[in-house]
């Protein structure tokens, strides 16, 4: 174990060495870019056995990973913005195919270069389970357990690991980069299945292996409990681990109200919260990381325990509202007694969040749990 | 290419023809020589096309868009696994390799991936009910370039592919037709020797696109190769040229043109002009074949 003061890209690619990924892919884009070039050095000095191709575009990067998976290599891609709203096809097969494929999206959103959500939430109907993270360690650690989860036998979906970009990619913080031993140990090598090797072919394999529509959400479905597992065992074995690996509460307990946030809000967010408790105002945090699957349970026991959620949501689904928003509400729905859900639309297109911005959401989230009348019901910050 | 007679053609078969196979399929005939020669060490990767090949090998299968980055996938995962024993081959139409694949094909030939790629050529889009694609020639009747007062077939002449493929300076590029099997498999079985980026473009006559009649399959396939309207060579290393078939003089063009449904509508002086422009090709092909050098 060393601590080095990296930035969130090199902690992803980091991870990806550490991962002794066997494939990966390159093309650049802002503010993903120099991941590709922190790979490309790390296999130069001969530090990673990787195969590097230099692809040309980001819908061939994602198919070639998917090839590779299929054959039974370890895979890498990472991308933003543009680039991921490129790869949406063949990010369905990606899935379709059960193939573990590892992808870190440094969020970039579609109205310039700056960070929201929106580019990955673009892809929910995929079929990938999505995470979004909070600092540098949970970047290199998330990307670590996204390998043991994606290739455990009981789910094989590829996951993406999503980071806000600039607010990471180019910030450095203190990691802890774990011993390779040790993550040798916690992630066994990966095996395709079925293997797809000329001297074990069956002629009476179905002819190309695309899983039933229900079967496939009910696998994505059931990896919580997998997710679970892996950051407890994670934690366990490393030291951290991220709440529950769905959901990440912090001083919750007696809380009238939370307030529920995505990425690097969340550490904004844990300031807001201290001051809001030091004054005696009972509101605590959760922070969101998988999104896909949703953590229905999580919110409905949060949903249960408080009178009011109020949901920052740094995306908008055009026309609709929040993802955030929306699917909290309808986690709670079926609740006997359920709390108000207020929704915020906030840091789009990299718009500073700021601690008393926080607050104020926070606040207005407490009201509501307190019966007080609050209007709009959502808005924008 | 490795030259051989008829008789040195493999028995084995690795391909079953599937039953959404129309009679006299010529690409159906091509997979069944390609997959002769060979054998079963072998990964095929497919998209979206016509008919759905089945070979007898493992194979994937994933979007029409981007052959040449899944067989850079299939043929890299296959290097860092040590089982380079195993050929990475991409079996794709022309519309998945002259027209939406043409990226990713471009951006691997320049790579130079360990891959073979055959097109089966039938000049259209035939899955999706004969439209027109980049390899379908002057003057053919699609369901996209139809036949009336205002059209005359396709407008432009194909695009000339091998060439493009072949200044990517690649080891082997070559064209191959199914009626000339053992040229096919010559190429065949020497473009499996070869590492790097390798492509074979196999016309495919499909006599339901083309509108002739399912028995005149291998006649068709001949006269376009007869005629010049598809000729037959090699290209080594993006530097050596050389023509496999050289006929003393070529026949008319007419002759190939009026077997089929697509040319019916053409007027002897639309006929001339394509006579014309396979005499001037077919020149040039001849000074390159000469010379022994592609120029590019
Ligand atoms: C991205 C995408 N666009 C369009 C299609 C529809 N489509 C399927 S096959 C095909 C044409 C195939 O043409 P070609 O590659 O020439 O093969 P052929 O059917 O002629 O053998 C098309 C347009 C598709 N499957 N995917
Ligand atoms: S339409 Fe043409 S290519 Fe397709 S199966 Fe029929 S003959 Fe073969």
């Amino acid at each position: 174990m060393t601590i080095e003061v990296m930035v969130g890209n090199k902690a992803a690619a980091t991870a990806a060495k550490l991962s002794r990924v066997q494939v990966a892919v390159a093309f650049p884009v802002t503010p993903q870019t120099t991941i590709v070039e922190y790979l490309n050095e790390f296999i130069t000095k001969g530090e990673m056995d990787c195969e590097f191709i230099n692809v040309e575009g980001e819908l061939s990067a994602q198919v070639v990973v998917q090839a590779a998976s299929r054959v039974g290599a370890r895979t890498f891609c990472c991308t933003s913005g543009p680039g991921c709203l490129y790869m949406h096809h063949p990010m369905h097969d990606t899935s379709s195919l059960r193939l573990p494929v590892v992808m870190a999206v440094v969020h970039r959103g579609n109205k310039g270069m700056q960070p929201d959500h929106t580019d990955l939430m673009s892809h929910i109907m995929t079929g990938w389970i999505q995470w979004y993270v909070e600092n540098n360690q949970e970047v290199l650690d998330s990307i670590i357990m996204a390998y043991r989860v994606a290739e455990d036998m009981r789910v094989r979906i590829p996951i993406a690991v999503g980071y806000d970009g600039y607010i990471l990619s180019y910030t450095a913080e203190p990691v802890d980069i774990p011993d390779q031993e040790e993550v040798d140990d916690f992630l066994p090598p990966y095996k395709p299945m079925p293997s797809l090797m000329p001297e074990d072919f069956d002629p009476k394999a179905p002819l190309w292996w695309r899983v039933p529509w229900e079967e496939h959400h009910k696998v994505i479905v059931d990896a919580k409990e997998v997710i679970k597992e892996v950051n407890e065992e994670f934690g366990k074995r490393f030291g951290r681990s991220y709440g529950n690996g769905l959901v990440e509460e912090y001083r919750c307990e007696d809380a009238e109200a939370v307030i529920v946030v995505m990425g690097t809000i969340a550490s904004t967010a844990r300031d807001a919260i201290d001051n809001l408790r030091a004054e005696g105002k009972p509101v605590g945090l959760v922070k969101l990381k998988c999104l896909v699957p949703f953590p229905y349970e999580d919110f409905q026991r949060i949903g249960s325990e408080v009178r009011a959620i109020g949901m920052i949501d740094r995306n908008v689904c055009l026309g609709v509202g929040g993802v955030g928003h929306t699917f909290i509400r309808n986690a709670i729905y079926d609740l006997e007694e359920r709390p108000r859900v207020l929704g915020f639309h906030a840091g789009l297109a990299g718009k500073e969040v700021k601690v008393s911005d926080i607050e104020r959401m926070a606040e207005k989230t407490l009201k509501a749990a307190r019966g007080e009348s609050i209007s709009p019901l959502v808005e924008w910050i | 290419m490795e030259r051989l007679t008829i008789k040195d053609i493999p028995l084995e078969e690795y391909t079953i023809t599937p039953g959404s196979a129309c009679q006299g399929c010529g690409p159906a005939l091509a997979a069944r020589l390609v997959f002769k020669a060979l054998g079963n060490k072998v990964i095929r990767h497919g998209v979206p096309s016509c008919p759905d090949s089945v070979t007898r090998t493992p194979h994937t299968f994933s979007v029409f868009e981007s052959a040449g980055a899944a067989l850079t996938g299939i043929s890299r995962a296959l290097k860092v696994l040590g089982r380079e024993d195993v050929l990475a081959v991409g079996f794709i139409g022309d519309g998945g390799t002259y027209d939406i694949g043409f990226q990713a094909l471009s951006a691997a030939a320049e790579r130079n991936e360990d891959i073979l790629w055959f097109c089966k050529n039938n000049e259209a889009y035939m899955n999706t009910g004969i439209q027109r694609s980049s390899a379908t020639p002057l003057y053919a009747w699609t369901t996209t370039t139809q036949v009336g007062p205002r059209g005359r077939g396709k407008e432009t002449p194909r695009k000339n592919l091998p060439f493009i493929i072949a200044a990517h300076h690649v080891p082997y590029v070559a064209t191959a037709s199914i009626a000339f099997p053992t040229d096919l498999i010559g190429k065949v079985l020497h473009a499996k020797r070869l590492r790097g980026f390798r492509f074979i473009d196999i016309l495919c006559p499909c006599p339901t696109g083309w509108r002739f009649d399912p028995s005149r399959t291998i006649e068709v396939a001949r006269l376009a190769v007869q005629t010049g309207m598809w000729a037959l060579y090699e290209i080594i290393d993006g530097r050596e040229f050389r023509l496999t078939y050289k006929p003393k003089k070529l026949k008319p063009v007419e002759e190939y043109l009026r077997l089929q449904g697509r040319f019916r509508h053409l007027t002897d002086r639309e006929i001339e002009e394509i006579q014309r422009m396979v005499n001037e090709n077919w020149e040039r092909l001849l000074k390159l074949d000469e010379m022994g050098e592609f120029p590019l």
